[in-house]
């Protein structure tokens, strides 16, 4: 009997290390690569893959030879600036859901249909009006379109934060004589800091992430680094020396949100439905 | 009138769980007319002021691209300008084998996707509930590439399938299984598809594993002491109890999954029979800059998703009230 549960542990720590690698190894090659020579990265013999000396050419090639630096600012302006409109849109909207149920579920539907609206479909238009009125190209365009995608989600996320909330504390509020304005400023606001700290963080990180809009509405001035990166695989030559290495900086601050936000995933993913 | 007037009020009251509505009468107790402000912020309009912002930005963000597409899809030609058309452009797309090919791929691929991950994630949930060393740690490993951008993933992916230096197609040589051409256009496909798979398994296997934690041990308890098989007791018992969630996973992967482009984007690039819905609308609007029938193809999209938008509004609302109770 012993012997079975023993023989039973063993294959359950065999079966957790090969998903743990499946999972982490292609997370873990970013930094290999990062760190190789071109040589050893072209290399076809199977040991120099794993064992090889350490180099930080490819992230001085990329600081030197490629706009990285502007890239990285880029995508910083675009992901804080669009990040701060989503939450002054989506704070008071979501409180009002939550505590009135406005619009009788109907608006709440449709701000959340804004999510499932295809982004290849608002491209096109977006592009055309953007290439009328000049803003191809620049930090604001893009800040609009991340709003725009990430409205509905932050709004979703936050109304269910927000119904948490004791309606009971907003009635003792009333009657102290709190005005409408001071109990969602002062008493609800605080109450739900978690949540918008959540909501916020993955706010940043699809901005972070985003592509298609990067990729379309971009050029050369306001090009985030999920396009930079991307760039490094051309049809003629492929970098992957520096595209290791930008990526490798690129990822890091998802993976340390995913680290510190684990709690928070799986109800950030399901749109709050889930509680992890 | 003004008795329905009274129940109106009587009703708002109640949903704001007051009796006695004192912020209006202190505002109309100044003995003057309220200020805008007062106003802005009385029970009644506080609300629509809250919403303000967000009904602006709907109006501009949605129903621009909205009508521009529903216009355009009846109208033919570039950038230049386009023409009055009519129907043709629908009639065009009925037809249309390179509409209808990626669209048939695009559910296939959705439908490979949420199969693996559901079956791994639930493999692995059940093989993890339970109690072990270093639990929390090997939980929070495992989200790790669930936020990562899926364009850098995917290039990644590229980098690792390559067929001469990528790491995994050298260890299957070493290994003697040989190389394998994972970009050829027969399975090219099932490559992305398997790329998906290994972001977003871990998706399900949290999910479900919080499902697992906190269903009712008494239940299992009973099951055992019947003597009922374990696949017996996973049938009847687990399975219909995590349902909700199984339901909550599948309609927010298939939200995710019919929208797949960047994973395409860093890989095929829609080349090699890989082509989804999403890059062929992209590919007729920015690269053919077909106006009229990229509008088309948008709407039919659209079209595609409010119906299963509408199922998952109604699935996410019922478990967000499941939950609070």
């Amino acid at each position: 009997m012993k012997g079975k549960s023993i023989f039973k542990n063993i294959i359950f720590w065999i079966i957790t290390a090969i998903i743990l690698i499946i999972v982490l190894g292609p997370l873990l090659w970013i930094y290999l690569t990062a760190f190789k020579s071109a040589d050893d990265i072209m290399t076809g013999q199977f040991i120099k893959q794993v064992v090889f000396a350490p180099t930080l050419d490819n992230f001085r090639r990329l600081f030197t030879a490629f706009p990285f630096f502007s890239s990285l600012l880029n995508t910083l302006i675009t992901s804080i600036g669009s990040t701060i409109l989503v939450m002054i849109v989506s704070l008071p909207a979501a409180y009002s859901f939550a505590r009135w149920n406005t619009g009788g579920g109907h608006l709440l539907f449709t701000t959340i249909s804004t999510r499932m609206f295809p982004g290849v479909v608002a491209a096109l238009p977006f592009f055309i009006l953007f290439q009328k009125i000049g803003l191809l190209d620049k930090h604001i365009g893009l800040i609009l379109l991340f709003m725009y995608f990430n409205v509905s989600f932050a709004t979703f996320l936050l109304y269910g934060f927000f119904r948490d909330v004791p309606v009971e504390l907003e009635q003792a509020a009333l009657i102290d004589g709190y005005g409408r304005f001071d109990i969602f400023r002062r008493i609800v606001l605080p109450l739900v800091l978690p949540g918008i700290t959540t909501t916020a963080v993955f706010c940043l990180i699809w901005s972070w992430n985003e592509f298609l809009f990067a990729f379309l509405f971009t050029r050369n001035v306001a090009r985030p680094l999920t396009v930079l990166i991307s760039s490094f695989w051309g049809s003629i030559e492929v970098q992957y020396g520096p595209m290791a290495a930008g990526a490798a900086i690129g990822v890091l601050p998802t993976l340390i949100a995913a680290w510190f936000m684990q709690r928070y995933i799986i109800r950030g993913l399901t749109f709050g439905a889930v509680k992890g | 009138m003004e008795k329905g007037r009274g129940n109106k009020k009587e009703e708002i009251d109640d949903m704001v769980g007051v009796k006695n509505n004192d912020a209006t009468l202190s505002v109309y107790s100044l003995g003057r007319k309220p200020s805008a402000w007062e106003t802005l912020s009385s029970e009644k309009y506080f609300k629509w002021v809250l919403l303000i912002p967000l009904i602006l930005v709907l109006l501009i963000f949605m129903l621009y691209p909205l009508i521009y597409c529903i216009y355009n899809s009846f109208r033919e030609g570039g950038l230049q300008g386009t023409i009055f058309v009519a129907l043709k452009n629908y009639q065009v797309m009925l037809r249309d084998k390179s509409f209808w090919v990626p669209f048939r791929r695009t559910i296939e691929v959705t439908a490979i996707c949420i199969i693996c991950e559901l079956l791994i994630g639930m493999g692995i949930a059940m093989l993890w509930n339970r109690d072990f060393k270093g639990q929390n740690l090997i939980r929070g490993l495992v989200l790790l590439p669930l936020l990562v951008a899926p364009l850098i993933l995917s290039l990644v992916w590229n980098f690792l399938l390559e067929y001469n230096i990528g790491f995994i197609n050298q260890l299957l040589n070493v290994m003697h299984i040989g190389r394998v051409k994972w970009w050829d256009s027969r399975i090219a496909l099932y490559t992305i598809c398997g790329i998906t798979i290994w972001q977003w398994f871990p998706f399900s296997t949290s999910v479900l594993l919080a499902g697992l934690k906190s269903l009712p041990r008494d239940v299992f308890e009973a099951a055992r002491v019947d003597g009922s098989s374990s696949w017996f007791t996973f049938r009847k018992l687990t399975l219909p109890m995590l349902s909700p969630l199984i339901v909550i996973i599948t309609l927010l992967r298939t939200m995710w999954l019919i929208r797949l482009f960047d994973p395409l984007y860093g890989t095929t690039r829609g080349a090699v029979n890989t082509e989804l819905l999403d890059w062929m609308v992209y590919r007729t609007a920015f690269v053919y800059f077909d106006v009229g029938y990229a509008s088309t193809l948008a709407i039919m999209c659209l079209f595609i998703t409010i119906i299963l938008g509408a199922l998952i509004f109604r699935q996410l609302i019922r478990a967000l009230n499941a939950a609070n109770k």
